[in-house]
């Protein structure tokens, strides 16, 4: 069985599964946020007796409508608080970042864990190990009363990159990479599982910026076998389970990346496998550039920025949302902030900021941003006729000190 | 619920849950959600479709984020099936879970807007009433169809916690 298999099984109680066979599953972890969460599942918990099956498993985060920028953000937070404490939920969040990061940074999200949650990148999780699936708020209440959800075992796509990362490319360039060449079609009803010499190579940040943009490919999940050395936080869920990464025999099909072949990408409006190299977009001026989201505000994204941001000034806003407030513990403990800072950028409350185009750092009409949020669909951070133009940390950075889409090898 | 009859609307690849559903109305309450179904395609489209009228698209239909009320503001809508070569997959779980049939039609490329269609989820078949040309459906069998048939994961889930109160 493949990784992403033996995960299923296991919750399922089964000694295998195969591909297209349809299961139900226990989960380990049911996640949600204030947009998904309470304000959309508490009538119907309500009707279902309102029990959750375990409440240690359950995990609530503040991150969307935080810090409320209207009356009806802080109706809807206010609401979450209030039933988050009602119920004494030990897992909430509240303001302290993105969910997402949040379950990786806090060890909740562990290897060989089954974990659902009410938003499509709750596949992030897939970083350390885990099947991380994403469903609607509706099925999320059942969930949480019965701790079972259905599931048709995916077939498994490999991805595979190989020779070692150069200092110009991140992760966001392999999922970009990707996107480029297999389209955002490609893994519907799939799971992701990327493997090779690159990937072996990253550590938890980075490795969450290629699950996380695996719906993005159409994936059901994401997923890294994990790595256990160095990281204290990576504890199987189970350690009967075996979390070696699938090999190519039991996949679907598989995909070799050279990284040496690769430069630095961007996605250009209006969709995420629209991807273009960098160097090959250098008359594009921008108004503004952002850092921030679960895929580009954790604090592997802002040392990367700083790496090109140091000694440099901005020439355009450039706004910075960390993830998490851990992130900006980290960040401020070993300098990023301030170089950051120097540099003329703008810090901004942990969250999803603007990247759900909810609040802090709008787009205007024909605004031009460039920015490491998760997508690019018109109106996505604002106005629909704004246009998004997603990259890594370092060309972000890069194009921030030079008011256009820059190649970092420019600047570095 | 076997059997449905509807007229066609007909749109193309990848439509992602913000055309479905724009994120501008997601702190509006999902009660008013069909206003807005589709009206980052078609400002009209919630005004002129028909109640049992089927959407019908090609690849990937709901691509995007997780956001159920594009389930919910097609249904409201009057939306009684979607007909896809393929959806984004939460989409697809939301429109089950909902009792909203997300059919998928390896070739959809046949059918124009206005088309009378009939859907026979028992035989998984869609006629084009017009040129009597059947198309076969793929998927709906097993777990989902079950909670389809219940009307959503909600009704299935109360039957079964029902069931097992019993045992
Ligand atoms: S940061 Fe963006 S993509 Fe991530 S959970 Fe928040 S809104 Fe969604």
């Amino acid at each position: 069985m493949t990784l992403t298999e033996r995960i299923i099984a296991r919750a399922a109680g089964r000694s295998t599964v195969a591909p297209g066979d349809e299961v139900w599953a226990t989960v380990d972890l049911a996640v949600m946020h204030d947009s998904s969460g309470p304000r959309r599942i508490a009538p119907i918990l309500d009707r279902l007796g309102g029990r959750f099956w375990d409440p240690e498993r359950v995990v609530l985060a503040i991150d969307h409508f935080t810090p409320p920028a209207t009356l009806t953000h802080a109706e809807i937070v206010g609401f979450t608080r209030a039933w988050a404490r009602e119920r004494a939920l030990r897992h909430f969040f509240d303001g302290e970042g993105v969910m997402h990061n949040l379950l990786l940074e806090e060890g909740l999200a562990r290897p060989g864990m089954l974990i659902v949650g009410a938003d499509s990148h709750t596949c992030t999780a897939g970083a350390v190990g885990a099947v991380a699936v994403g469903v609607g708020a509706t099925e999320l209440a059942t969930i949480l009363v019965t701790g079972e959800v259905w599931l048709r075992v995916p077939p498994t796509v490999l991805v595979r990159f190989d020779g070692a990362m150069p200092a110009y490319l991140t992760a966001r360039d392999l999922a970009m990479a990707v996107l480029q060449s297999l389209g955002a079609d490609f893994a519907i009803y799939r799971a992701v599982e990327y493997v090779g010499e690159a990937v072996e190579g990253l550590g938890v940040d980075e490795r969450a910026v290629l699950t996380n943009q695996a719906v993005e490919m159409g994936a059901k999940n994401g997923i890294i076998a994990p790595r256990f050395e160095g990281e204290d936080r990576v504890v199987a869920v189970d350690a009967a389970i075996d979390l070696s990464p699938s090999v190519p025999e039991e996949c679907e099909a598989v995909h070799v990346f050279q990284v040496a072949d690769l430069s630095p990408l961007v996605a250009v409006p209006p969709a995420v496998d629209q991807v273009r190299p960098a160097a090959a977009l250098e008359g594009i001026t921008l108004d503004r550039a952002y850092i921030g989201s679960c895929a580009g505000g954790k604090a592997e994204d802002l040392r990367l920025a700083a790496r090109v941001l140091r000694g440099r000034r901005v020439r355009i806003p450039l706004v910075v949302t960390p993830a998490t407030q851990q992130v900006v513990r980290s960040c401020l403990a070993d300098g990023t902030l301030q170089t950051l800072i120097d540099a003329g950028a703008v810090l901004q409350a942990p969250g999803c900021g603007a990247c759900a185009g909810l609040h802090s750092g709008l787009l205007g009409p024909g605004e031009r941003c460039v920015a490491t949020v998760t997508r690019n669909t018109p109106g996505r951070m604002g106005h629909r006729t704004a246009e998004i133009y997603l990259a890594s940390p370092l060309t972000v950075a890069a194009s921030a000190v030079t008011g256009r889409l820059t190649d970092p090898r420019e600047v570095l | 619920m076997d059997v449905l009859e509807g007229t066609a609307w007909v749109f193309g690849d990848h439509v992602t849950t913000d055309q479905i559903y724009p994120g501008r109305y997601l702190e509006r309450p999902l009660e008013e959600a069909g206003r807005y179904a589709l009206s980052g395609l078609d400002e009209d489209f919630a005004g002129r479709v028909r109640r049992g009228d089927f959407v019908v698209a090609g690849v990937n239909f709901g691509a995007g984020s997780s956001r159920e009320a594009a389930v919910v503001a097609l249904k409201q809508a009057g939306v009684a099936a979607v007909l896809a070569r393929s959806f984004g997959r939460i989409f697809f779980r939301n429109a089950i879970n909902n009792g909203l049939p997300a059919v998928i039609v390896p070739d959809t490329s046949g059918i124009r807007t206005g088309d009378r269609l009939r859907l026979d989820l028992g035989a998984r078949q869609v006629t084009v009433l017009d040129t009597g040309a059947v198309l076969p459906v793929i998927n709906l069998t097993g777990i989902s169809m079950a909670i389809l048939r219940a009307g959503g994961i909600v009704p299935f889930t109360e039957a079964r916690l029902a069931e097992r109160r019993r045992a």
